[in-house]
């Protein structure tokens, strides 16, 4: 999957879950979550579900920090980090 | 020299009555002093599906299981948070907010024939197994408490045991410690360490009539082992089925905060329970059976748990926190080292510490990996359930809460629990990190 595809995934699966469908059309892929609450706990946790289930990448417990959650642009490059066959390294994992 | 037996064994709880068991059965003339009259209460009622082998190479398991005990399926845990939690997602987020369930059934034991275990009420648990030693051998004296062991004879050991009517001697080539949390010999010897870091503290009882359908989403688990945190930092209530209509609810918390309190029992208890206003309300429809028991003086470990001419089992030798259910399983299990060890002693007619270092070195490792798994669960509980509910370390967590720990030098996935925990303690941007819990092992573990 091309990180356009991923980012384009997170997106949809942010405004739609989280944003009520963010129909004044805020959400930039630079927006800061977590700064702003859109992930919270629960969203957090949802969000790494959708990615385990609809993406296929399961997110290390020691990649669940800021660096890789702040924007959209930030899960983007993880998720493709940790989806790529040579598995780069992602920051906070081993 | 002769003795009056080849082992004396002080109580005859779990540890005690299985050391016997195994001891008599190889042909050794064993003398067990236990200072209580059974049937006696106990905490510790729930078990975990490791004790299946001990049991079964007694050959007390055919007995246990036509006791009529409660069968042990599986284990869950709840927290306030879950029952706010009305998505259909639930169950894939429930670990962020403390909840998991495993089942036993998930994982193959080598050599466990069976997917269940038991919930028991220890006094007559503990009974049969005494029982049953006796029937293999041992010489069983109840309402008769050891006093000192006397090690200066080179030769033998001179035991010192009171019952009503006085004290007398008893002498043997070995003697075996298993007096439980009174920890006789550990006192006497002075090598009894109090654990830095969990200074816990319990308050139980049995209740009948409790609505255990009422306390779980899943109806058909009301017979596993329910663990309800409290939200109150490193609090946790279990609920043990006992009988049909009997449930053992015992409040675990920090031993600071009943002292804080300064309440009494009664009110202690319900305070806490009412912390999960759905708990209490099913509670207390239930009608309380016994009155409320205490559990202080929690966690220990012991500078030294043999020596010459001796070896401590069960709670005498270590007491962990129980959260997961580890004390009976301990008590078999170091029963079963020890009596290995001790079976070769007498092959060898060498009772040198040096004798015992197999079982001391099996069996702190089995209790370091217990421990080190129970402080992961304090410090970082999301964690815990997480790796619950992640496919790749399920089995190997479901494999720990089996009780099977004894061997690894240390299991994989607590490693990677460990490490994952340093990680988030040490990364305030992991979002982890606000969830860390208060008690902190030291990251040197215990030499003990």
């Amino acid at each position: 999957m091309s990180t356009d595809e991923i980012s384009a995934k997170v997106t949809a699966f942010i405004k739609e879950r989280f944003l009520s469908g963010d129909e004044n059309k805020e959400l930039e892929d630079t927006t800061p979550l977590l700064e702003w609450g859109v992930l919270n706990s629960m969203n957090t946790a949802l969000l790494l579900m959708y990615l385990r289930d609809e993406l296929g990448v399961v997110v290390p417990p020691t990649g669940i920090v800021a660096e890789n959650f702040k924007d959209i642009r930030s899960i983007t490059k993880m998720v493709n980090d940790l989806g790529s066959p040579q598995r780069a390294t992602v920051a906070g994992t081993e | 020299m002769s003795t009056d037996y080849d082992i004396v064994i002080a109580g005859g709880g779990p540890a005690g009555s299985t050391a016997a068991a195994y001891l008599a059965k190889a042909g050794l003339s064993v003398a067990l002093f236990e200072s209580e009259s059974f049937p006696r209460e106990h905490v510790g009622e729930s078990l975990v599906p490791a004790t299946t082998r001990v049991m079964t190479e007694t050959g007390v398991m055919e007995k246990i299981d036509r006791a009529g005990f409660p069968k042990k399926y599986g284990a869950a845990w709840t927290s306030k948070e879950t029952r706010n939690i009305v998505t259909n997602d639930f169950s894939k987020i429930a670990h962020e907010f403390g909840a998991a369930e495993i089942q036993f059934s998930e994982r193959d034991q080598p050599g466990v024939t069976r997917d269940f275990t038991y919930h028991v009420d220890r006094g007559k648990f503990d009974k049969i197994l005494l029982e049953h030693a006796e029937e293999l051998g041992a010489k069983v004296t109840q309402n008769t408490r050891v006093r000192n062991v006397d090690f200066d004879d080179p030769d033998q050991v001179t035991v010192t045991c009171r019952n009503e009517s006085g004290e007398f001697d008893v002498t043997a080539r070995m003697f075996v410690d298993a007096s439980g949390r009174q920890t006789m010999l550990g006192r006497q010897l002075r090598v009894k360490v109090p654990d830095p870091v969990f200074d816990q503290y319990a308050i139980h009882s049995w209740f009948e009539g409790l609505d255990r359908k009422a306390m779980t989403s899943n109806p058909e688990k009301i017979d596993y082992i329910y663990v309800h945190f409290l939200p109150i930092n490193d609090t946790w209530v279990w609920q043990i089925p006992i009988t049909d209509t009997i449930t053992s609810v015992g409040v675990v918390t920090q031993k600071h905060r009943f002292v804080e309190a300064n309440t009494d029992r009664d009110k202690f208890f319900w305070d806490f329970i009412d912390t999960r206003p759905e708990l209490a309300e099913q509670l207390r429809k239930a009608e309380q059976v016994r009155p409320f028991k205490v559990e202080a003086d929690y966690s220990y470990a012991m500078k030294q748990i043999c020596g010459d001419r001796f070896v401590m089992i069960g709670d005498a030798a270590r007491f962990v926190d129980p959260i997961f259910s580890s004390g009976v399983s301990v008590a078999l299990t170091s029963a079963k080292f020890a009596s290995q060890d001790i079976v070769a002693a007498f092959e060898a007619d060498d009772f040198s510490r040096a004798m015992f270092s197999s079982y001391e070195k099996r069996l702190r490792n089995g209790v370091r990996n217990w421990y080190e798994f129970i402080s992961v669960y304090y410090r970082l509980n999301v964690l815990f359930t997480a790796f619950v509910q992640d496919p790749k370390h399920r089995l190997d967590v479901v494999r720990l809460l089996q009780g099977d720990l004894y061997d690894d030098e240390e299991p994989e996935v607590l490693r990677v629990m460990r490490e994952t925990v340093q990680a988030v303690e040490n990364d305030p941007t992991h979002l982890w990190h606000p969830y860390l819990g208060s008690l902190r092992a030291p990251t040197a573990a215990p030499a003990f």
